[in-house]
């Protein structure tokens, strides 16, 4: 990556956590944000949209995931066969792995979930605050009604935040242009300016679809000085500038301040499929795969995730068929194991015993799982906890 | 959605607008969800195509034969489901097919099931249709798909995962020739719109050209028989711009997508000089063309997704007797272009378009394989020869009708003009 693009990204990412905090006019005193978790176990989950088995663990796909399948296979715990038995829409998708119970939902995220999420069993039962939740997405087919259900006794006020960092790009890109800046997009230091009018402009983060509350959990202003130097030493590749790089360098930098017990991170780079370009695709794969193994050896040099930190990697589903009536990769709606099956990886604390759990499972088993690792194990929902973990 | 499902002959010729009116009761006979589809060909019928129409008909013959309380024990099943989904409390249309219709389908608990009822329903009415209709004569048809030169296609891999029916053969000579063989013929062997006539083809509906750039109409004789429907992505530049705006102010919003749809449909796009002429005459496919648009995802944005979904469309709607696709270049992603990949990428970013030919080699070489899959769906896949040719390796993949085959020894390569006389013989047969 060229050192234009490292400086724009670091920058946005910087922008925005200073944002966060400005916003909410957090006290930096080099505490951790809440004190609850903070030496106990830390939960990430990666949803990567829509991937088949074909394009990744089969023969024909490792070549598009050489870290997952070579570097981290051997320390995981990997679950070959899990189903999607809901609407493979990725808003209902990721509800129903925060829920643990299939959602069928508006796929636009008009509606909250209709059943309890992680982070409000968690907040309520744990009390884990609000900067201990976080949702950072790359798919904007998310909204921020994710962080919450509509249900009476937990709702909002047990939410998590919920942040878009790819929109904010978006939304430079079109604020460039419609201004006569085109120019913008190809000298990319130059869209640092449209980066920071954006976060200044959006009220209440409205126009980006965020849902952000703060408390008073205190920060550490001090941090910020070492922010430039800690984002440098996070972006290592060449590849294009793209979402999910920018939702992992926000989702880095929400770990090193916040330090979330739980933190959903969604990429969604190769949902380029749905515009036909197959070699995008299978770069968004590439990607995917590179920013998971990131985010792997970045947990094991954070303190404060190191040695209690597990990992769960999953697509949300696959993708369909070649052949089939709804143009194969393109889209992700056929009633078959095309679409429905996929395979999940579990790394760090809960996979210290390597294996291949052939069993099958299903994506709402996640949330009963986690909710067990974090003590809360009398969830009366559809999933089950997943077999073969060190809990 | 229900067009999808139904698989009847195409042969009968319909030539003026049924009873709509009965068939409009008759569809009011079916379980409500589908009608929307039923109900949408018969408004928009000056708008069908030859075999559109004689599929629609068709299956409201079919819907005829029942009397009914044999209708009402056929689609008993499906009007329970229906129940159990809880349609009749749905924002559910019937006038047409929309996205929140299939949205609110999809998200049903019971929607695969829905998925297996209609379709036996659809299997069992086109089984009794085709025993009141009369058997079509089928004739030879041609897909010719075509990677240009300037993709290089790994020679390896190229006819990887292509039906293993098929034959990889070796081109000798000028490889490209073969696509301007097939359109304007050679001495003593007429083009395929001449030879398509000779077949009895009579509507343009029956001969496509769709392609990337900008190369095929040019190659058809204005003289030809029967003129082409030809669709090219380069020509279509100024709608595609036009419509990508109009898209862009789409909110994320099902109903107002829909909303937006129907004005988009409903839009006077003739008044803003945006068809190319080879369009601009025929409303047909001006309609479907936006339609087109509107149901394919990439179709905007990449010229490969283009002739592929065109294709596919194609086969769907009008199983034409020869389809000519060519697929092409795409640019390299710009800084942004994923980010923000369904903007106008020249307005978005001030820098050049730069080439990118090993990815739209990627690209083309699935998507021409996808053509292929598409048409195979459909029983006129029984008498299609499917010659999909790489320019940039000298080779060709063909898939022959059953009972056909090649007239030479596959090992031996084959002159672009000893490979289209070969395909017109086959054609004519």
């Amino acid at each position: 990556m060229d050192a234009s693009r490292r400086n724009l990204l670091k920058a946005a990412a910087l922008l925005l956590v200073d944002q966060w905090a400005g916003k909410y006019e957090y006290a930096f005193a080099g505490q951790p944000s809440s004190t609850a978790g903070k030496n106990e176990r830390k939960i990430i989950i990666v949803a990567c949209g829509g991937i088949r088995r074909t394009d990744s663990f089969q023969d024909t796909g490792l070549a598009n995931i050489p870290h997952l399948s070579r570097e981290l296979m051997p320390h995981s715990v990997f679950y070959p066969y899990i189903r999607n038995a809901g609407a493979t829409s990725h808003y209902n998708t990721i509800s129903s792995i925060l829920t643990g119970t299939w959602q069928r939902l508006d796929d636009w995220g008009k509606t909250e979930p209709t059943s309890p999420t992680l982070f409000e069993y968690l907040r309520k039962r744990i009390g884990l605050s609000q900067d201990d939740a976080w949702v950072i997405s790359s798919n904007k087919a998310l909204t921020s009604r994710i962080g919450a259900s509509s249900m009476r006794d937990f709702g909002p006020r047990y939410g998590a935040n919920v942040v878009f960092p790819k929109q904010l790009l978006i939304n430079a890109v079109i604020k460039a242009a419609a201004e006569g800046h085109p120019d913008h997009s190809a000298d990319r230091t130059a869209m640092q300016p449209d980066l920071e009018a954006i976060l200044r402009q959006a009220d209440n983060y409205e126009g980006l679809g965020w849902s952000v509350s703060g408390d008073e959990s205190a920060l550490d202003l001090r941090m910020e000085h070492t922010m430039h130097q800690a984002i440098e030493n996070l972006v290592r590749t060449n590849v294009p500038i793209s979402g999910d790089e920018f939702t992992m360098l926000v989702s880095e930098e929400v770990m090193r301040r916040f330090a979330p017990s739980l933190l959903a991170i969604t990429f969604s780079d190769v949902e380029v499929a749905h515009f036909g370009s197959y070699s995008m695709h299978l770069g968004g794969i590439r990607t995917m795969d590179r920013l998971v193994f990131e985010l792997w050896n970045m947990v094991q040099t954070n303190p404060d995730y190191s040695g209690r930190t597990t990992i769960f990697v999953l697509p949300e589903f696959g993708r369909d068929f070649d052949g089939s009536t709804t143009n194969g990769f393109f889209n992700h709606r056929a009633i078959n194991d095309s679409t429905s099956l996929t395979w999940m990886m579990c790394l760090g604390e809960a996979a210290r015993s390597a294996d291949v759990i052939e069993r099958p499972i299903q994506h709402v088993d996640l949330c009963p799982t986690i909710a067990g690792m974090f003590g809360v194990k009398d969830l009366d929902i559809p999933g089950k906890p997943l077999p073969g973990l060190s809990i | 959605m229900i067009g999808t499902a139904m698989n009847e002959r195409p042969d009968i010729t319909q030539k003026q607008a049924p009873g709509t009116d009965a068939y409009r009761r008759l569809i009011g006979k079916l379980p409500v969800t589908m009608r929307p589809a039923l109900n949408q060909q018969f408004t928009e019928w000056e708008m069908l195509f030859p075999y559109e129409r004689n599929r629609v008909v068709t299956f409201m013959k079919g819907v005829e034969t029942y009397s009914p309380s044999a209708l009402d024990s056929l689609t008993a099943p499906l009007w329970a489901l229906e129940d159990k989904m809880g349609v009749k409390h749905w924002d559910f249309t019937q006038a047409v097919d929309t996205i929140e219709n299939a949205s609110q389908l999809a998200r049903s608990a019971y929607y695969a099931e829905w998925r297996r009822e209609v379709q036996r329903v659809v299997d069992a009415i086109s089984a009794a249709a085709r025993d009141v209709t009369p058997a079509p004569v089928e004739s030879t048809r041609l897909m010719l798909i075509v990677l240009p030169a300037n993709l290089p296609v790994d020679p390896q891999s190229v006819w990887k995962q292509w039906d293993p029916k098929g034959h990889e053969i070796k081109i000798t000579g000028s490889t490209e020739k073969l696509c301007q063989l097939v359109i304007q013929g050679q001495p003593g062997l007429d083009g395929i719109a001449t030879l398509a006539a000779r077949q009895g083809a009579q509507d343009s509906s029956d001969l496509w050209l769709i392609d990337s750039e900008a190369k095929l109409h040019g190659m058809l004789s204005q003289q030809a028989p029967i003129a082409a429907f030809s669709l090219s992505f380069s020509n279509l530049k100024p709608l595609r711009d036009k419509f990508l705006a109009e898209l862009n102010k789409a909110p994320k919003d099902i109903e107002a997508t829909d909303q937006i749809i129907a004005n988009l449909r409903s839009e006077a796009w003739g008044g803003w000089g945006l068809w190319p002429p080879e369009v601009d005459s025929q409303p047909r496919l001006k309609r479907f063309l936006i339609d087109l648009i509107l149901s394919g995802n990439g179709v905007l944005i990449f010229s490969n997704s283009f002739v592929e979904w065109t294709a596919a469309e194609v086969l769907r709607r009008a199983r034409p007797r020869t389809i000519v696709a060519r697929f092409g270049m795409r640019i390299k992603p710009k800084p942004f272009t994923s980010i923000a990949i369904f903007e106008n990428q020249q307005k978005v970013s001030s820098l050049p378009d730069v080439d990118d030919p090993e990815n739209s080699a990627i690209d083309a070489a699935i998507l021409a394989r996808y053509s292929w899959l598409a048409a195979s769906r459909y029983p006129e896949q029984d008498h299609t020869i499917c010659v999909c040719v790489a320019e940039h390796v000298d080779s060709a993949y063909v898939i022959l009708p059953e009972g056909k085959s090649l007239g030479w020894a596959p090992d031996h390569a084959v002159a672009p003009e000893e490979l289209y006389g070969w395909l017109g013989k086959q054609f004519i047969a």
